[in-house]
């Protein structure tokens, strides 16, 4: 579903290169949920914003359902459709109703009649737990409805890989379990996702890969047993005893 | 939100704040909480000395003005906003008077002529110069009618506001569009569009409104009034322009990025997304430079455009009212600027119910 080939990233400031991913090359099959985890800094972030084209790579290739990123005649617009994102700061348009901004894309995007995308909207709120909210502002919500609600927005476009960049980071505590059962029932239902995370615990129950990246590169990948258990890599060793 | 805070500032007892700014202090909540019951027992004194001065001022001009020889005429400013205009009405042709009846206010006159043809005018009652049976020539006057009339204040401010209305919604869409090219990412359009913004920023709006008149005036053959209003739009354009550009500047980046994961184009995101948020921010500023577009819509009086300060100073050639003249031209301006703060003051407002 995703295959990324040798995907590099450079930065460069004050003279110097910066590789934030560097020669990153994954095979993501559909309905497997992969979970990145890694220092601040690592580039895991950087890495998921490629995957939707929010940021341009310098070299290698990602193909989404087997169209290329890197061609220039791709429609990124295009492939976003196809590709979900829920950020850490939940990023919900603050002037529109929770209503609002679920049927706002599906409007514009997917061209949806207005009774259509409501409905959709209504499902979905329902699904995520937050059907009487629909007439609020984002602003009223708690942290945690909000993510809620930012996940229901992009289930709305109906992708076939949802991305996650650090959902429960900016969460209070209590807030983190709704979002991670939220998460965990639509790896449950079978959707391909990507998540950067700290939720080691989540990593360990939902995941069925977990790729561990550092200074740009993935230092090591394997299932969650394999990886809580009986890691390989000294880097990683040194990380998880700091995590755990 | 940005309101409540100006107006704590504006509560808040100076000596206190520098007070603690001195000792460097961190402020609590309940510090702020005592600071404000302070200054709300002893608030009414400074309201008295507050009206005091203004009183002691005004008393002084009074004064002031009381030592010049200067003889104030009040009564005779209404008659410049409206005036009851007298119409003659003339016998169109020799003839008699064959009728005259009053109805209310108004007279009917039925006049005859030498070859039996017959005219029918109305007048006011009390104007009637003619009785029945009266013989008359051509061009004798029958009597008046009378009408209400708007006076050259009420036209210049008419004008004014016309003016500044239309000069508001061109300034607003070339700022938007400016606002949006400077912010591109093409450099052509980036560069374009600095390169207006300094132009006009760097430049006397008087001077703008003479390069407008004179050269382009001359150049494209336009009209002054379309000199005028084109040099306003133009010269407001440029400020809406960055105060757009800030507004979009200031709604954070992961708004764009919602917006464009979910599929959507730049034009989409900006339309939806990015600039309903950067008008509301932008709401205040924007305001600020329309009432400044207002006032300074005076200065294409100097293209003998009858706006309100030009009807202000052709009165005041037949008066010689000066002093009431410009204290009620800038009344006028003063209600103008309010009525169009109210105005934006309710759509903030409006828009606040989504903080």
């Amino acid at each position: 579903m995703i295959k990324t080939v040798d995907l590099k990233k450079t930065f460069i400031g004050r003279g110097q290169t910066v590789y934030a991913v560097d020669g990153v090359t994954s095979h993501i099959k559909p309905s497997e949920v992969v979970v990145v985890i890694g220092p601040s800094g690592s580039g895991k972030s950087t890495y998921l914003r490629c995957l939707n084209g929010l940021e341009t790579f310098t070299s290698g290739h990602i193909m989404i359902d087997g169209i290329d990123l890197a061609s220039k005649k791709t429609d990124l617009n295009k492939v976003r459709r196809e590709v979900g994102m829920v950020f850490q700061q939940f990023n919900l348009f603050p002037h529109k109703t929770v209503l609002e901004n679920i049927v706002l894309a599906q409007k514009v995007v997917r061209k949806r009649k207005r009774a259509e995308a409501e409905e959709k909207a209504r499902m979905l709120l329902q699904k995520v737990g937050i059907a009487e909210k629909e007439n609020e502002y984002p602003i009223r919500l708690s942290g945690g409805q909000q993510q809620r609600v930012a996940i229901a927005r992009a289930l709305a476009m109906d992708p076939k890989i949802m991305l996650f960049d650090e959902p429960t980071s900016a969460l209070d505590p209590e807030m983190v379990g709704e979002v991670l059962e939220v998460m965990k029932q639509l790896a449950r239902e079978g959707m391909t996702m990507v998540v950067v995370t700290h939720e080691m615990g989540f990593a360990r129950e939902v995941a069925d890969r977990v790729l561990f990246m550092d200074q740009g590169k993935v230092v090591e990948e394997g299932t969650p047993e394999h990886f809580f258990t009986a890691p390989q890599e000294e880097r990683t060793k040194a990380f998880l005893r700091q995590v755990l | 939100m940005s309101g409540g805070v100006v107006l704590y500032a504006a509560q808040s007892n100076p000596p206190i704040d520098a007070e603690i700014a001195e000792k460097g202090r961190f402020r609590t909540k309940t510090e702020t909480g005592i600071d404000t019951l302070k200054t709300n027992k002893s608030v009414w004194p400074w309201h008295f000395l507050t009206i005091a001065i203004l009183f002691m001022m005004v008393a002084g001009l009074w004064v002031a003005t009381k030592k010049i020889d200067y003889t104030w005429r009040w009564n005779r400013i209404p008659q410049y906003f409206f005036y009851h205009d007298e119409t003659l009405v003339p016998a169109p042709f020799d003839g008699r008077v064959a009728s005259l009846s009053q109805n209310g206010n108004t007279t009917q006159i039925k006049l005859t002529g030498e070859d039996d043809e017959e005219k029918v005018f109305r007048v006011d009652s009390e104007s009637v110069q003619v009785s029945e049976n009266d013989d008359l020539f051509q061009g004798d006057s029958l009597g008046s009618t009378f009408q209400w009339r708007a006076g050259p204040l009420m036209v210049g401010l008419w004008n004014t506001l016309w003016i500044s209305a239309a000069a508001s919604v061109i300034g607003m869409i070339i700022g938007l569009v400016t606002g949006l090219c400077r912010v591109s990412n093409n450099p052509t359009l980036r560069s374009l569009s600095i390169t207006y913004i300094e132009l006009i920023r760097g430049t006397p709006l008087l001077v703008q409104i003479f390069i407008f008149y004179f050269f382009l005036g001359t150049v494209l053959d336009i009209s002054r009034i379309i000199a005028g209003i084109s040099a306003l739009a133009i010269f407001a354009g440029a400020y809406v322009a960055e105060i757009i550009r800030a507004g979009i500047q200031s709604i954070p980046k992961g708004q764009m990025e919602a917006a464009r994961s979910l599929g959507m184009n730049v034009p989409q995101a900006m339309v939806h997304i990015v600039l309903p948020q950067a008008f509301k921010r932008t709401l205040p500023p924007l305001a600020g430079q329309f009432i400044s577009l207002i006032k300074d819509s005076s200065l294409v009086s100097i293209i003998a455009i009858t706006d309100l300060t030009k009807s202000g100073r052709e009165v005041i050639t037949s008066t010689f009212a000066t002093f009431e003249i410009w204290f009620v031209v800038a009344l006028l301006y003063l209600m103008m600027t309010s009525v169009l703060s109210q105005v934006i003051a309710w759509v903030e407002r409006r828009l606040a119910i989504s903080d």
